[in-house]
């Protein structure tokens, strides 16, 4: 017996040492790593139902609804607590009227990834499906229904260039912007993109306390250390369009291509950005479906570009006003200086033609303005130089962006630098010449010609456009949207004077190329442009090599309010074309300002 | 047969006694937390078995160990019917034919009730065998036929748990008994070129990915990592003073898997935290003991060998269970003694106490019985 008392205190050691070693394991797990599992078991528990908050509307100048949101009730699914995967797939099809094995595919794909993250089964559900499921709640673990929000449009297409579109927030937006929602939406273009920050608005959350099959548990042991916040709704925006002066803008362009901005000369307020083609935002509402979204982005007439912000044209003779302001400023020139127009212009041995093969005889600067001759700008193009010639192209806000605060593009103000670089090669004289009727490398966005048009109206300040007047929270409290002028023309007053004169030449004078813009009781000023778009002596008549009509214009002409650019692409002639388009809207304007004034007196 | 001596109360092991009537009561307040939400089916059944197991236990404790030792391969005969009763007219659960069914309230483990007839046959075997010299291979034939036997039976259920326990119990009783240097070292060398093999060939997959899956959980936190993952956040969570009696968020939402059996000791530690733990672990501890202390007074090498034997069968399903349950472990089905629901669990480890209790009751030697033991 005393050897099996020796070996049993062997044993005994061996018991005592698993003894300690299930103790130290348990102290481990429970002491030192407590607080770390604590925390697993709350995730495992606790359920986070978002609240999406609901994105601010955005309206037009006098608070007219242009993006709305209606509800949308959503099927989710969490992962972690769907339990029987494929039963609850069998359960959905028939309300959702889908496929349960690929119901089941998605559910299984999605929890591969991350079981914590609900998976979107359906968007914007029926009343009828909607009550199917919330009587079945029950026997559907871990399912939840969302209401979101969808964008909606109550005038369709206007404005859809500006507005923007919204889509599924993508993996790198939700690296820069932690906050957003994973499965929200998010602005992509245009103002939803610009103001994404003030409409979204901050959502809000509720926990639940759920078992280890998903369902939800109201006993009050695990309620008490549940956290719920509100969700903040996002700010409307309240822009400086007139949806009224949108619409005629839009319906003035019809089929065309093309652009029409139209801008208040005083304060920069954008009152209308038409651009045709365009897309239909309400295809983005629930995300777009990948077979319309490679349409839209294949189409050949681009019409997710805005032509008004993005397009990019030789402006042509709407140009030139740059270098008869220059001209002058610098003293190349003196206005009351005739030049002779044989109707062409000889460089060496080049020969630039004027568009009046005849010539125009002889032109004083006001008449080279009204009748637009080639001839008199090629030789103040000829005397100003490139250097001096880019210069004022800056000046009068050429060549970067307007800051108007959506996509846009900053276009070229040719200079000898610029070559250099762009091509490695130096610059010619007979580029100088074309650049001052508005051709060769220049180009720029109708709505800076917009804005150089209000610059000269306004007597040489140029303004930033401004798109959004201001945002207003849910609370009420406003933020107005201050946008500084770009800055001053260094162009005297009395030259701004002497254009605006020559301006109102070109529509009301005799001679003037912009008659086409002529209102009664209104007087309109003007400048036409034809951009040529291939060779200057193209006779083709394929629409694609047909010329770019222009015209830009303020009016009333003595004091003015507002100024309208036109641009159609492949219109042909500036002031056939596009000035009775013009007229339109500056019609429009006075007509609506008219009726909005009566209006107010009853 | 029942001897009505005295003496026998005088020297009766009331500590073992009231330990393990505490751990009864332990194990039915946990029982009743773990089973509350499910309306404490399981706490209610094994509340019967808990009375029927202390019943048996007093009646076993007071039979002569001498007549144990004569019935011992009486009563390991008739387990080894039942085993084979098992697998042919057994209940089918999750794959396994492990369940008697008796009228419509009770099941019954034939493989759970094989073990004490196990340690009990070997122990007659050395009782008999034993002559202070170490065994070599064929002086092994015999315990290892003891063992293989039920064992065989069992791995056919297949019930792989029991059968991990059994080869345990017995390979620490014949260890304990002496084997050559020169044998364990073969065993040894065996065991480790086997394993390959078993691994490729004779394990099925759902085994081996328990054994993955323990070396390394959260690579498949859905599936097989799902139940070690979750008792370690129960046990973990439960952090040192627990979250309270009825108040586990794991355990009431029903996160841990089997908690009413395999995992019962996960509901213990989450609700009573590492105190809780502790003084469990502890009190299993002081029961070892006190068996082995009981085993190093006994008066016969049956009876050393039968305390051994029970003292190994408490501590390796107290290292096999919370060691699986805490994370040392990989997943094993065995149940962990009077903590986990079962009534054939309950009734062996309370027959178990019982068989010692009556060893201790005679470490004095008894009338005619003093004689007998020279």
């Amino acid at each position: 017996m005393q050897d099996f008392r020796n070996r049993l205190v062997i044993v005994t050691v061996i018991l005592g040492i698993a003894f300690l070693g299930l103790v130290s394991r348990l102290w481990f797990l429970q002491v030192l790593k407590g607080d770390e599992f604590e925390a697993f078991s709350r995730d495992n528990r606790i359920r986070i139902e978002r609240v999406p908050a609901s994105r601010g509307r955005i309206l037009d100048r006098y608070g007219r609804e242009l993006v709305v949101n209606r509800p949308s009730f959503d099927v989710y699914v969490l992962p972690k607590d769907a339990g029987d995967v494929s039963a609850l797939s069998v359960n959905l099809s028939r309300v959702l009227n889908e496929d349960p094995k690929k119901i089941e595919q998605k559910i299984k794909q999605a929890t591969k990834k991350n079981r914590f993250k609900p998976v979107l089964l359906a968007q914007d559900i029926n009343r009828d499906q909607l009550a199917y499921i919330e009587a079945r709640r029950s026997s559907l673990p871990g399912l939840t229904i969302e209401v979101n929000n969808l964008r909606q449009y109550p005038h369709g297409v206007l404005g859809a260039s500006f507005l923007g579109y919204i889509g599924k927030v993508s993996e790198a937006e939700l690296l820069a912007t932690p906050e957003l929602s994973n499965n929200g939406l998010v602005g992509k273009t245009g103002v939803e993109k610009t103001w994404e920050g003030s409409l979204r608005g901050e959502d809000g959350f509720i926990q639940r306390v759920t078992d280890a099959l998903g369902r939800e548990v109201n006993s009050n042991l695990f309620l008490k250390d549940l956290v719920n916040r509100r969700s903040v709704p996002g700010n409307d925006v309240v822009m400086s369009v007139d949806i009224d002066l949108q619409k005629a803008a839009e319906d003035a362009l019809g089929e065309e291509f093309g652009a029409i901005i139209a801008v208040n000369v005083r304060n920069g307020e954008v009152l209308a950005l038409a651009s045709k083609p365009t897309f239909d935002p309400a295809e983005f509402v629930k995300g777009i479906d990948s077979k319309a979204w490679s349409k839209l982005i294949s189409d050949k007439d681009f019409p997710l570009v805005s032509r008004a912000t993005q397009g990019l044209y030789a402006p042509g003779s709407v140009f030139k006003m740059v270098p008869s302001a220059a001209a002058m400023t610098e003293g190349v020139i003196d206005p009351d200086t005739l030049v002779h127009c044989p109707g062409y212009y000889r460089v060496g041995s080049h020969v630039y033609r004027c568009w009046k093969r005849g010539g125009h005889g002889w032109m004083n600067m006001r008449e080279a303005i009204v009748q637009s001759c080639d001839v008199y700008f090629y030789r103040l193009a000829d005397k100003l130089g490139i250097d001096r010639m880019s210069r004022y192209m800056n000046f009068f806000g050429f060549g970067s962006p307007t800051g108007i605060g959506i996509e846009e593009r900053a276009g070229i103000t040719p200079s000898r630098e610029w070559k250099l670089e762009r091509f490695k090669k130096p610059w010619y004289k007979g580029e100088t010449i074309v650049s001052g009727i508005g051709q060769g490398y220049v180009s720029v966005t109708p709505l800076q010609i917009a804005m150089m048009t209000a610059a000269i109206a306004n007597d040489g300040t140029l303004l930033t456009p401004k798109l959004v007047i201001k945002e207003v929270a849910f609370s009420g409290q406003t933020r107005l949207n201050i946008l500084p002028p770009r800055g001053e023309l260094p162009v005297g007053k009395d030259t701004l004077a002497l254009i605006r004169d020559a301006m109102t030449g070109v529509v009301n004078g005799p001679g003037g190329t912009g008659h086409g813009a002529r209102i009664e009781n209104i007087t309109v000023a003007g400048k036409t442009g034809t951009a040529q778009v291939v060779s200057l002596d193209s006779q083709s008549t394929d629409r694609a090599h047909k010329d770019h009509a222009w015209f830009t214009s303020f009016a009333p002409a003595e004091a003015p309010e507002i100024a309208v650019t036109v641009l159609i692409e492949h219109g042909g002639k500036g002031g056939a074309v596009a000035a009775p388009i013009a007229k339109k809207i500056i019609e429009t304007y006075f007509h609506l300002k008219k009726e909005r004034k009566a209006n107010d007196n009853v | 047969m029942i001897m009505f001596d005295r003496r026998l109360l005088q020297s009766f092991g009331w500590s073992l006694f009231l330990m393990t009537l505490a751990f009864s009561a332990l194990s039915l307040m946990n029982l009743y937390s773990a089973s509350y939400q499910t309306g404490l089916g399981y706490f209610k059944k094994q509340a019967v078995w808990m009375c029927i197991g202390i019943f048996t236990m007093i009646v076993v404790s007071f039979i002569n160990n001498k007549l144990i030792k004569q019935y011992a391969l009486y009563t390991y005969g008739f387990s080894l019917l039942l085993l084979l009763f098992v697998l042919v007219f057994g209940k089918e659960v999750s794959g396994s034919r492990s369940w008697i069914t008796i009228g419509s309230f009770a099941t019954i483990q034939p493989s759970e009730l094989a073990k004490i007839p196990i340690i009990l046959a070997i122990a007659r075997f050395y009782d008999n065998d034993y002559e202070g010299v170490p065994y070599g291979f064929l002086d092994l034939i015999k315990p290892v036929l003891l063992t293989a036997l039920p064992l065989g039976l069992v791995m056919f259920q297949p019930d792989l748990g029991t059968a991990l326990t059994m080869i345990l119990i017995s390979g620490s009783m014949i260890l304990f008994m002496g084997v050559e240097k020169k044998l364990i070292f073969l065993v040894l060398v065996v065991v480790i070129g086997f394993s390959y093999p078993a691994w490729h060939f004779f394990l099925k997959p759902y085994q081996k990915d328990r054994i993955k899956t323990f070396l390394e959980p959260s690579k498949d936190p859905l599936d097989s990592g799902y139940n070690a993952i979750q008792s370690q956040i129960a046990v973990g969570s439960g952090r040192f003073m627990g979250k309270g009696f009825m108040s586990g968020s794991q355990t009431q939402l029903r996160f841990i898997p089997a908690q009413q059996t395999d995992f019962a000791f996960s509901v213990l530690a989450e609700e009573w935290g590492f105190m809780g733990g502790f003084m469990a672990l502890l009190l299993y501890f002081m029961i070892i003991l006190w068996i082995l202390d009981t085993a190093s007074r006994a008066k016969d090498k049956f009876s050393v060998l039968a305390c051994f034997g029970i003292a190994a069968m408490y501590f390796w399903h107290v290292v096999v269970n919370v060691g699986m349950v805490i994370g040392l472990l990989p997943i094993a089905g065995v149940p962990l003694m009077l903590l986990s629901y079962g009534g054939s669990s309950t009734l062996t480890a309370l027959i178990g106490i019982g068989i010692v209790l009556g060893i201790r009751m005679r470490k004095f030697p008894i009338q005619g019985q003093a004689v007998e033991l020279r």
